[in-house]
């Protein structure tokens, strides 16, 4: 008469590909798995990361990208992602907030430096 | 820009190029992805790069770490606006040579392991394109390039912090890397207590 657990629900292995994982979300495939290697072990962990270990990184990662995302749709502009949202959410980190500003600053820079580099290329 | 140096110039060839240089040196890598080498030529924060180090190179790089952000002390700073402006724009130019030295010493005593650590280090990222097409599938509407080279850059210092966390706990509990899913789902529950995971799915209210 009561349910019968489905051995799924608490099949946490990856011997299972298709089945709900650990964390429940289906079959998602994995979008950064070789990425977050090299990354962990950049960051201090052991050359070869454990597969369980990369796989809760992602899913930690795809939670950040997604709540940053929705975050940065109720701010500012409705229904648009921009990069002033983003810099608006995360002004109190000051790490994350110095690489953003970083990036941005160099992606400028080296936007000003391919366009020279092609016009002094084009005008002699 | 950062206070510190750029040690991507640093490990191919233990130069001290000017910024020119280090503009060419960036145009002539991936020409077709610009954020790799953004990705590439930027210095992490300090704290991360500070715990890397600790971990790798212990007192060395902990002084050089606290000389290079403790910057000059008052009695230099002069007293005149207009030329303070400049003064403070060369002191801070005189502070970046200072780091970019500090870190061509750093990286040239690195062991083979420890290289191969920092080149992961500086070179791993997320490819922008799956993180443009994930927030996209959010937003349902396009997003600039620019929405992308900062997402991924916040995402890795995201895991960064996340991987520090976690070797903390490892080390706490007396244990070696790898990490364990236990270790991980401690530094979570860690920073979510401090407030370093966003978390928008319980709203807190106030007066029931």
């Amino acid at each position: 008469m009561a349910e019968v657990e489905d051995e799924g629900d608490y099949d946490e292995d990856l011997d299972d590909g298709g089945g709900l994982d650990a964390s429940g979300h289906g079959k998602r495939k994995r979008l950064f798995s070789k990425e977050l290697r090299c990354m962990m072990y950049g960051f201090g962990d052991d050359q070869n990361p454990y597969t369980e270990s990369v796989d809760i990184l992602e899913d930690l990662v795809i939670e950040f990208v997604t709540e940053m995302t929705h975050k940065a749709m109720s701010i500012g502009r409705q229904g648009r992602v921009q990069v002033e949202d983003i810099v608006f959410l995360i002004r109190k980190d000051p790490r994350k907030f110095a690489r953003v500003k970083d990036l941005l600053t160099m992606n400028e820079e080296l936007k000003r430096a391919r366009k020279a580099f092609d016009e002094a290329n084009y005008g002699s | 820009m950062t206070e510190l140096a750029d040690p991507a110039r640093i490990m191919p060839e233990m130069t001290s190029p000017t910024s020119e240089e280090r503009l060419e040196q960036a145009t002539t890598e991936d020409e077709p992805d610009v954020a790799a080498s953004v990705g590439d030529e930027s210095q992490e924060a300090s704290s991360v790069a500070q715990s890397k180090q600790d971990r790798t190179t212990a007192s060395v790089a902990a002084q050089d770490q606290e000389e290079g952000t403790s910057g000059l002390p008052a009695a230099k700073r002069p007293k005149v606006e207009p030329e303070k402006k400049k003064e403070r724009r060369g002191q801070s130019q005189k502070v970046d040579e200072d780091e970019i030295q500090k870190m061509q010493v750093l990286v040239s005593s690195f062991s083979e392991e420890q290289l191969n650590r920092y080149e992961m280090y500086r070179r791993s990222a997320f490819p922008k394109a799956a993180i443009r097409r994930l927030i996209q599938s959010i937003t349902g509407s396009p997003v600039s390039q620019n929405v992308g080279i900062a997402m991924s850059g916040i995402s890795k210092v995201f895991a960064g912090e996340i991987v520090e966390e976690a070797l903390d706990v490892c080390e706490k509990w007396g244990e070696t890397p790898p990490l364990q899913p236990k270790h991980m789902r401690e530094a979570v529950r860690r920073m979510k207590s401090r407030e370093r995971i966003p978390n928008t799915k319980y709203k807190n209210i106030l007066f029931h």
